[in-house]
Formats: structure tokens, sequence, C-alpha cells
């Protein structure tokens, strides 16, 4: 029974971000847990490509940094909610770092547009020399 | 070796594996260019079946290592692309532009066995 | 063992439904249902308990009088089981608790009723016969109190309106479910990709494109390429009314997919018209081979394939 308005339920788990075999590792995880909700084969796959873009600026930015996930749901629905975070030197413009560029020679590579067209939902809040945390969700089918 | 590499007359099989780091990317880049000059190869087949992701470092490696190679007398074939893959990387807009793909190993070198050898001039 | 079935089924819809204790009290406060409703219920309950048998024998006899409403209830164990759960759920009416445990029952017997395919103007028609047969009742009990019978009518009343708004939203839920289902298995149906030669292939598209359609179109492309070992597919679109820039775009990424994994695709049934509109409005056609019809198309990937189509003398039958 429904209990109360709660819309996150279980599982939390913070992998931490430094080389780029945590990226692997993330991803990795993030695709079982996918797999676990239901999310097709190729949902899987964008979902874990979308966080090894934003893994990567983690690592090419700010040094080091973590990816959690949480499973969430919403009536009917389940979804994973991915969080990414860092204390690095955070982006100044956040109107062009999330402009569509369809070549990656143009773009700064930071990958959040294409990112974020993966997710059906997409919040960054980033601060000029304090960080950035990147929060996306993409609902099951 | 992360990536092992195998002769086939004028050509070399690069068979990646599985998930590689950035170092061992490097390493299979670097090694591809030495053995392209060794075995005066003119082709190059890297076989990436067993990624289950290509993000847009991976993109970028794979772009300068067929660049390089080419400088080099060897065309790039890029064979093995999954599915899922390959719809991942459209969807986010990241283009293997300028590197030439085909279905799979087979279809990599019959597009090579009949070809005359890179003009390396034209880079 | 079937009442803990419905339990269970029933906690899952109330989840996907969103009905949790906060929305219940939302629909209260809407209702304007607060103490002093239960309060004037809670204390009609032994009443309630003296007339429950008579008003549910009543109820059904006269459901019964009508052949659309027997064909639901020919089987008798079907019809005890749901004059059980009517009787229990009537004598809840008057219990005073009217919390998400309250709600749960009346979603499961409204389930119920909706498995057995009883239509909704069936099962409302039963609300409108339960309290014009409380009301005689009630208004005779407490004849010498009328504001009392008045105002407890009235609580009455905006606790069924609580109990209908369930009921239907439960009815709506398992229509939407099915619906939703429906459309799955219509959209598995309408994306044939078909084999016309080795390999090639050809994806006809009729229909509509949104965006849910378009990913499935790619992803069943691109699977059907490694199947088939394709190197050329033709896509044609001139079944497809609205090709903007939207569809376009869809397009241009499914040749760039194919293309990743070795194979040429060639749009079809593009006029000339759309490609040179699509070009204005920024759509990138470089990288799509396109035709303006079918025969073309398949002409031109035979040719790309290495086949050549023969005639070999008169079509049977034909001019000679």
């Amino acid at each position: 029974m429904v209990e109360s308005d709660a819309t996150a339920a279980a599982i939390e788990d913070a992998w931490p971000i430094r080389l780029d075999g945590d990226i692997v590792a993330a991803r990795q995880h993030a695709r079982q847990l996918a797999a676990q909700l239901g999310f097709s084969s190729s949902d899987q796959v964008l979902i874990a490509t979308a966080i090894s873009e934003i893994a990567r600026n983690i690592i090419q930015y700010a040094g080091h940094g973590a990816v959690s996930f949480r499973v969430v749901s919403q009536g009917r629905r389940r979804g994973l909610l991915i969080v990414a975070r860092d204390e690095g030197p955070g982006i100044a413009d956040l109107t062009q770092a999330l402009q569509d560029g369809y070549s990656t020679s143009k773009g700064l590579g930071l990958g959040l547009p294409g990112a974020h067209r993966l997710m059906d939902e997409f919040d960054i809040a980033s601060d000029v020399g304090r960080g950035t945390t990147v929060k996306m969700t993409k609902w099951a089918p | 070796m992360a990536v092992p590499l195998l002769k086939q007359g004028d050509l070399l099989i690069a068979t990646i594996q599985n998930a590689l780091t950035d170092a061992e990317l490097s390493q299979m880049q670097d090694e591809l260019m030495h053995q392209v000059r060794a075995v005066r190869a003119r082709g190059v087949i890297i076989d990436v079946t067993a990624l289950d992701v290509i993000d847009s470092y991976a993109v970028r490696m794979i772009r300068a290592t067929a660049y390089m190679l080419k400088l080099r007398g060897a065309q790039t074939i890029i064979v093995g692309l999954q599915p899922d893959v390959a719809f991942a990387m459209v969807q986010l807009g990241l283009h293997l532009e300028g590197v030439e793909t085909a279905l799979d190993l087979e279809e990599g070198l019959a597009s090579l066995r009949h070809r005359r050898p890179v003009d390396a001039s034209h880079g | 063992m079937v009442t803990h079935t419905l339990r269970t089924a029933t906690s899952e819809l109330m989840e996907q439904m969103e009905i949790t204790s906060q929305e219940i009290e939302r629909r209260k406060a809407f209702l304007e249902f607060g103490a002093d409703d239960r309060t004037a219920l809670q204390e009609i309950d032994e009443l309630a308990e003296q007339y429950a048998d008579e008003v549910i024998d009543d109820f059904y006899r006269h459901l019964l009088r009508f052949e659309d409403a027997r064909a639901f209830f020919r089987d008798p164990h079907v019809l005890e089981y749901v004059k059980r759960r009517q009787r229990e759920y009537f004598l809840g009416l008057t219990h005073g608790e009217y919390d998400l445990r309250y709600a749960t029952e009346r979603l499961a017997i409204g389930a119920a009723h909706e498995r057995i395919g009883l239509p909704m103007k069936l099962y409302l028609g039963m609300y409108s016969f339960y309290l014009r047969a409380v009301a005689t009742r009630l208004f005779a009990a407490l004849a010498d109190e009328p504001e009392r019978a008045r105002a407890t009518f009235l609580s009455l009343m905006k606790l069924t309106f609580l109990d209908m708004g369930l009921a239907i939203d439960t009815y709506i839920e398992q229509r939407e479910r099915t619906i939703h289902e429906q459309q799955e298995a219509i959209r598995e149906l309408s994306t044939p990709v078909l084999q016309l030669r080795e390999r090639l292939l050809i994806l006809p598209i009729v229909g509509v494109i949104d965006p849910q359609r378009a990913r499935q179109l790619t992803e069943q492309l691109l699977h059907a390429i490694r199947a088939n070992r394709a190197k050329v597919v033709v896509i044609d679109v001139t079944g497809v009314p609205v090709v903007d820039t939207v569809v376009a775009n869809h397009l241009v990424q499914t040749v760039e997919a194919s293309r990743l994994m070795g194979a040429t695709a060639i749009i079809t049934g593009l006029s000339a018209e759309i490609a040179r509109t699509l070009v204005t409005l920024g759509v990138d056609l470089s990288k799509m081979d396109t035709m303006g019809d079918l025969q073309e198309g398949i002409a031109a990937a035979e040719r790309l394939l290495g086949y050549e189509v023969v005639r070999r003398g008169a079509p049977a039958g034909g001019e000679g």
C-alpha cells in the first residue's frame, strides 16, 4: 500500500569519478540498473553513453567528482535519476554550454547538449569557482 | 597489449575486446602507427563489435587514429558498430565523419581487398 | 486467496493512480467532507447494520430485472461474491474510517466489477439506488429528528461522491492501460522492414511519424541491417503525410546511423519540392541520397549492389 507521497524509493549509490576507469564502472553500473528497470537495450546504451559524457566532463574540467544513481517513481512509471556532482571551476556560460552543436569537432566536447537530448528530464546548476551539479532522469517505458 | 593486432597480408586487424581506458586507446593508436610502418600495411580494420558505448572521446580518438594512419599510407575501416551504439551516437550527434565504416570484419576485408593503396601525399 | 490477489493488484493500481493518504485528504477537502460528517455517519452505523441485508437484496433484485445487467451475473458464485462485497461496502459507509484503507476497499470493489465487465452506467446506477434506499429508511428512522436526518443524508451523499470518484478513476485507469497496450501492438505491426534482395532492405513508412515511432523505425532498421547484412536500405516516405523538419531530421539521423553500420540509405518519396523546402529550413540533406519514387530508389540500390535487371522477351499476355 502506498503510504506517502514520496517519489524517491530505495537505492541511492554514489560512484567516485577520478580516473577514466571510473567512467566505465559508473556507466556499467547504470546499465545494470537500467536493465533492472526494464529499459530496452537501446535505452540502456543511451543512458550509459550519456553518463560517459557527463563523467568525462567531470574529469576533464574538475579533476574529480561523483555520479550517483537513484530509482524514482511517479505514479505508473519508474525511472532512473542520475546526479553528477563536482566541485570544479563551474561553467560560466550555461546557455552556450547547452547549445546544440551536432559535430564533435565544433563543440567544446562538454557532451551536455547530447546528454540533454537523450534524457527525459535534465537540470544543471553551476557556480563559477564552486562546482557543477547535473541531474538527469529517464523514465522507463 | 590491450588490443591484439592481427596481420593478414598487407592488412592489419585490431579487435577491441571490451571497454578500453583512455590509456589503452592511446596505446592501441601508438601500436597501430608502429605496426603499419613495420609491416607496410595498406589497410587497417578496427573491430568495435565488443564496444557497448562509444562516447565523444572514443570518437575523437578513432578519427584521429584514422587520420594519422592515412598519413602513413593506410586506409582505416571501422567495423562492427552495434545497432544500439550507432543509434546512441547519432542521437548524441557523434559523427565518425571522414571515417569509413563497414558492417563487420568480412565486409571490411572485402572492401579493402580490391583497393589501390592509399596515396599518402593526398593526406 | 481471491481476496488476497485482488488486494495486491489494487495496491499496484493505487500506486499507478497516485492514490495516497494525501490524495484522499485532498478529495475529502474538495467535497467538504470533515469531522462532522464522519460523526454523523458513525452515529447511524447501528441503523445501517439493521437494514444492510434488506437494501442489498433489494438492490440486486432490481438489477437482475434488467436484461443487460443479468448477463453479468449468470454465474451464481459471481453473484454471491459481489453481494458479499457490496454488503461489506455498504457497512463501510458508516464505520467512520475514511482513510487510505477505506479507499483501497472501494477500489478493490470497483476493480472487481470492472473485471467482470460491468458497464459504468450500471455501476453508477447502483449508487443512485443506495442513496434512495438509505434516504427512505433514514428519514423514517429519524422522523422526529428531521434536521439530523437531513444533515446525515448530506454527509452520506458527500461520501458517496468520494466513492464514485474513486470508482470512475479505476475504470479510467484500466481503460488507459488497455489503450497503452494496444498502441504498442499497433506500433509493432506498422513498421515492417522487408528484405527485397540479398543485402537490400526496404522500409516503407506509412502514416504519421511521431518521435517515438521514428525511434522505433530507426532501431528496427539498424537491427535488420545487422541481421540481414544489408549494404543498401531504401526508406520510402511516400506514405508519410507530413515531412517536416522534425521528420527530416529523424531521417538524416537514420541515414547516418545506417552508414555507421556500413549501409547506404536511399530515401525515396520525397518530392523535389519538399526537399527544397527542407533545405531552406536548414535541414542538411547533403548526406542523404534522395530519389523521387520507390522504383527509382530500388533501381539505384540494385545498381549499387551490382545487380542489373533485364527483361527477357515480351511480358506475359502483353503488347509483344
